[in-house]
């Protein structure tokens, strides 16, 4: 799905993001983990060729990113506020996403219609923009746009952070679900390594840039990031 | 806490907010271009006696400008629901700090009255008291004149701030004031009743009893006691901002059938409609409309055909130039967005023009009503508007491609620099008068004709070439784009 080769980008001189190598599967959950400054965003914008890498190739299906805008057809991504147009009500802006990927209004109420234990009835008919929603009720709009388009790789920036406590449960069997019946790729980052271990497949670890580990998801990782984290804290 | 620390604050975040402190020489030219406004208006309040005397010799210039005052005050206030916002926001980071309330209310009150809304009125009553006023009825009465007229504009100042904090919409207060305003000028033209000469007998009054200036006064410190009250109640930020109305999904229909395009546009359309900044640009495009009616007349007189070609550009042309200066800073805080959705650049692109043909062609329909002043100004308006579209439209997305700035949508747009650097005030001169210059030398050299028919075919070029035009402007923008990300993101 994802190919990487010696991918650099650095901001004045400081190492942002430093990747040799790195292929991503279909079918695979990829926990992106580590500190502040990591390189994790950075990674993300990389990836959705919303900025420029110093040197280095990314291959989205065998394509590079920069050079064609096929990706943007099978790929959706929420990072930050700055993917929702915010002068829109949510309904407009689920429309407007689910026209640019050929569904029509009719297919989006459908679609919605499974997500209402999602949304907690505080999301749609609300009459409000998306600028005066809370954060947290952002991101769980910011969220189902990207699901809504049936991505084979979805890209989510910390997903856990913004949520409370029911939706980031419920996120978590999401995902899991996901990749399982679609076969999709998902990159999610958090700072939350209970969550991260539980959905990922496969767990990158980023240090200053670089991926230090690469590890399978689960129990056993958990286990090796507390390790990691606390030898950071001492 | 003082209320000088609260106005250093917002000095502060005046000069350091984005984009204010770039470049010096922007900064010099702008402050040259205030003076000159500035010293224009008060030129004007010198000079309008005279302009007054020399239009109508029989009358005396004092009580005539004293019986346009009356209006001059409710235009004014047509002018204060337009441009003049609460200050509220700017409290919020105080109200859970250990301040006085009473601190806050009076920092709310004298920040809101830092506005040149509030000082331009100055530059015209003080140097007309002083020439004219003063030598005529005396000192007394000059100052009691000006206290008169300071009250009048602080009072204006108040009710519209209360009138905004009070009420969700003052679109209802608006159309008021309108109909009175049409309402008693209707019934001075009817001669029912004269409002002009009430107005002038009011103000002509406070010159003979200088005393009297008491009223307007106590009417200003009534409407501030007003404003403050309600203001001291209401110290929540929800309930200073003024926006609780139920917002409505739209579905633009006739634009269904466009597909991804039409999709954009209709983005585009909300855009506008739903922010303050794109929205007062909107209206001032509007009002350029109207333009015609001022400045077509006298130069159709002596046949100044260039001035005209100017002016044609500027009616039906201005959204153009006005939208497409920040064609995607528009759309800066979600462009993250704008660039991963499943968009094609290049139909991206062809919306972006669509919008300028689709806008464009309805203010130069409405401009066609102008050719009831004369023929001349059809041919005129027509070869602007091709030119608009067919040229003026691909160099502005191309410009656009240039602007990196993050811009703020929900500011308004009055006095409002944010996002504007040196190339745009370059292309602002360019697009209009580079071609005025050509037209007045194939008109001056070869005929009226040949410099329509120029313009009309040099449009129609551009036309039939858009594709290809789109294309390169398409591949123009994916070279700069990780740039103008990077830009927007810089907020």
């Amino acid at each position: 799905m994802i190919e990487i080769k010696n991918l650099q980008k650095a901001y004045k001189g400081i190492t942002a993001v430093n990747i040799d190598s790195l292929e991503i599967n279909a079918g695979e959950v990829i926990g992106l983990v580590g500190n502040n400054g990591a390189g994790k965003t950075t990674f993300f914008r990389l990836i959705l060729d919303l900025i420029r890498a110093n040197s280095g190739e990314i291959l989205s299906k065998g394509k590079l990113v920069t050079a064609t805008e096929d990706w943007k057809s099978y790929t959706a991504a929420y990072i930050d506020d700055g993917f929702l147009i915010d002068y829109l009500t949510p309904e407009e802006y689920f429309y407007f996403v689910g026209k640019l990927n050929a569904l029509s209004n009719a297919d989006v109420d459908d679609f919605l219609k499974n997500y209402t234990a999602f949304f907690d009835d505080s999301i749609l008919k609300k009459g409000k923009y998306i600028r005066d929603f809370s954060k947290g009720n952002q991101f769980k709009i910011g969220i189902i746009a990207a699901l809504l388009t049936d991505p084979e790789l979805l890209i989510l920036d910390e997903p856990f952070a913004n949520l409370d406590p029911t939706t980031q449960l419920r996120l978590v069997d999401m995902i899991k679900e996901m990749a399982v019946k679609k076969q999709m790729c998902i990159i999610v980052s958090s700072h939350d390594i209970n969550h991260v271990s539980e959905v990922s497949s496969r767990i990158l670890l980023m240090e200053k840039g670089k991926i230090i580990k690469d590890i399978a998801g689960g129990e056993a990782a958990y286990e090796e990031m507390v390790e990691y984290f606390k030898v950071k804290t001492a | 806490m003082t209320i000088s620390v609260f106005l250093g604050h917002q000095w502060r975040s005046f000069w350091r907010a984005r984009n204010a402190n770039k470049s010096l020489l922007l900064q010099i030219i702008l402050g040259i271009f205030y003076f000159l406004i500035f010293l224009e208006i008060a030129g004007l309040g010198v000079a309008l006696p005279f302009l007054l005397k020399e239009k109508m010799p029989d009358k005396d210039p004092v009580a005539l400008f004293c019986s346009y005052i009356i209006y001059y005050f409710l235009i004014g206030l047509l002018f204060r629901f337009q441009l003049q916002e609460l200050p509220s926001l700017s409290i919020q980071p105080y109200l859970t700090q250990n301040i006085k309330r009473r601190s806050m209310l009076r920092f709310l009150n004298v920040r809101s009255l830092i506005h040149v809304i509030n000082f331009l009125p100055l530059f015209v009553f003080i140097p007309f008291t002083v020439v004219v006023i003063a030598p005529a009825y005396g000192t007394l009465a000059a100052i009691a004149f000006l206290v008169a007229m300071v009250s009048l504009v602080l009072n204006n100042h108040f009710f519209n701030m209360y009138i905004k904090r009070k009420s969700i919409n003052s679109i209802g207060w608006l159309i008021g004031i309108v109909l009175i305003i049409a309402a008693l000028k209707g019934l001075d033209y009817l001669k029912v009743l004269s409002f002009e000469n009430t107005s002038s007998k009011i103000f002509v009054s406070f010159l003979h009893h200088p005393l009297l200036c008491i009223l307007p006064v106590a009417l200003a410190i009534a409407t501030f006691i007003l404003n403050n009250n309600y203001l001291r109640s209401h110290l929540y930020i929800e309930e200073l901002t003024s926006n609780r109305k139920l917002k409505v999904s739209k579905n633009y229909t006739f634009l269904n059938k466009y597909g991804d395009i039409g999709e954009i546009i209709s983005l585009d359309l909300k855009l506008i409609f739903r922010n303050k900044r794109p929205k007062s640009l909107i209206i001032l495009s509007s009002v350029i409309l109207f333009y015609g009616f001022i400045f077509y007349p006298q130069y159709l007189r002596t046949g100044n055909f260039t001035v005209l070609f100017l002016f044609a550009l500027l009616i039906t042309g201005m959204f153009i130039t006005n939208y497409g200066q920040f064609l995607f800073a528009w759309q800066s805080s979600h462009f993250d967005g704008m660039m991963s959705y499943n968009i094609n650049m290049k139909q991206y692109i062809k919306a972006k023009f669509l919008l300028f043909v689709v806008v464009c062609s309805l203010q130069f329909l409405i401009a066609s009503f102008y050719g009831f002043m004369d023929w001349h100004i059809l041919p005129i308006q027509l070869a602007a508007f091709l030119y608009s579209i067919g040229v003026n439209s691909f160099i502005t997305i191309y410009a656009a491609t240039y602007n990196y700035k993050y811009i703020n949508l929900t500011k308004s747009a009055t006095m409002n620099f944010q996002g504007i650097g040196g190339t745009q005030w370059l292309q602002s001169l360019s697009i209009a008068f580079g071609p005025a210059v050509i037209f007045y030398l194939l008109f001056r050299f070869i005929g009226f004709w040949a410099a329509i028919i120029a313009f009309c075919s040099v449009g129609i070029g551009g036309l039939i070439f858009n594709d290809m035009l789109i294309n390169w402007l398409a591949g123009q923008f994916n070279i700069r784009k990780h740039k103008i990300l990077e830009g927007f993101r810089e907020r």
